[in-house]
C-alpha cells in the first residue's frame, strides 16, 4: 500500500468517525417523539439494510436524520413521516443504498449464473420443444 | 391508505412527482403538501423524501440547497433535461397500461 493510500484510508476513516459524531450531536436536537422514531427507523436499517460500506452507512445515517430534522422544523408528526406501514417505509427507504448491501456480491452472481446459461448452449429446452 | 393504492403508487409516484415538478421547482414539503391535496390524504412524508432521495441520485433533477430559519437547509429540486426525457417514457408507458386496461374493462362487460 502506498503512503498516499494509507494516508487516505486512515483520512476517510477520521472523516466518517467526524461524521457519526456529529449525526450523535444533531440527533439531541431531535424533540423525543422524532428522536425516538428516528432511532427506531435506524435500528431497524441497521439490520435489515445489510450495508458493509461504511461511506454509504454514514450516508444513509446522514439522509434519515435530515428528513427528522425537516419533519420536527415543519411540524410534521411522526405519523405522517413514517406513514401507518414503518416497515414499508423503511424498506423503501433502504432501497436508496442498496448498492452497498452485502447482498450486493450475491445479486450480481445470481444475475452472471443466467446470464451464463441463457446466453450460453445450455438453454435449448425451448428449441427442443420445438423440435419435438 | 389502502393497501391496493399503496401498491400502484409505487409504480407510479415518480412519475407524479416528476410531473408537478414540470416548470415547478419545489421542496420536499411542499411535494407532499400538494400530494395530499390532490386526494393522496394518507401519503408518508418519509415516502416522498426516499423518492426524492432516489431521484437525485439518478440524476433526474438539479438540487439547490436553501438555508432555512428552522432546521435543515432545505433542498429545492427542480426538472433537468434526464428528468424530462423520463417523464416522456413514462407517459408513454402509462398511456399503454391505460389503454389496455380500459380496454380489459369494457370488454368485460
Amino acid at each position: 500500500m502506498s503512503i498516499r493510500s494509507m494516508l487516505e484510508t486512515v483520512v476517510g476513516e477520521l472523516g466518517l468517525k467526524k461524521r457519526w459524531r456529529q449525526l450523535k450531536a444533531r440527533k439531541q436536537q431531535l424533540p423525543e417523539s422524532h428522536r425516538k422514531a428516528h432511532d427506531a427507523v435506524e435500528r431497524y436499517l441497521m439490520y435489515a439494510a445489510g450495508i458493509a460500506d461504511g461511506a454509504i452507512l454514514t450516508a444513509m445515517a446522514e439522509d434519515l436524520l435530515e428528513l427528522f430534522e425537516q419533519g420536527a422544523a415543519d411540524g410534521t408528526p411522526v405519523s405522517a413521516i413514517v406513514g401507518d406501514d414503518p416497515v414499508e417505509f423503511a424498506e423503501e427507504f433502504a432501497r436508496n443504498y442498496s448498492e452497498g448491501a452485502w447482498i450486493k456480491k450475491e445479486r450480481a452472481r445470481l444475475n452472471e449464473a443466467i446470464e451464463n446459461i441463457t446466453h450460453g448452449d445450455l438453454d435449448k429446452l425451448d428449441h427442443r420443444k420445438e423440435e419435438s | 391508505m389502502g393497501k391496493q393504492m399503496t401498491e400502484m403508487l409505487k409504480g407510479t409516484l415518480e412519475g407524479i412527482v416528476l410531473a408537478f415538478l414540470t416548470g415547478n421547482p419545489a421542496y420536499g414539503y411542499e411535494i407532499t403538501a400538494w400530494l395530499r391535496s390532490q386526494g393522496f390524504t394518507e401519503i408518508a412524508e418519509g415516502t416522498v423524501y426516499a423518492l426524492l432521495v432516489r431521484i437525485e441520485k439518478n440524476g433526474l433533477v438539479d438540487v439547490e440547497k436553501r438555508p432555512s430559519e428552522k432546521g435543515p437547509p432545505r433542498k429545492v429540486y427542480s426538472l433537468n433535461a434526464d428528468g424530462e426525457k423520463h417523464l416522456e417514457e413514462f407517459w408513454t408507458t402509462w398511456g399503454f397500461l391505460a389503454e389496455r386496461l380500459e380496454n380489459l374493462r369494457t370488454e368485460g362487460k
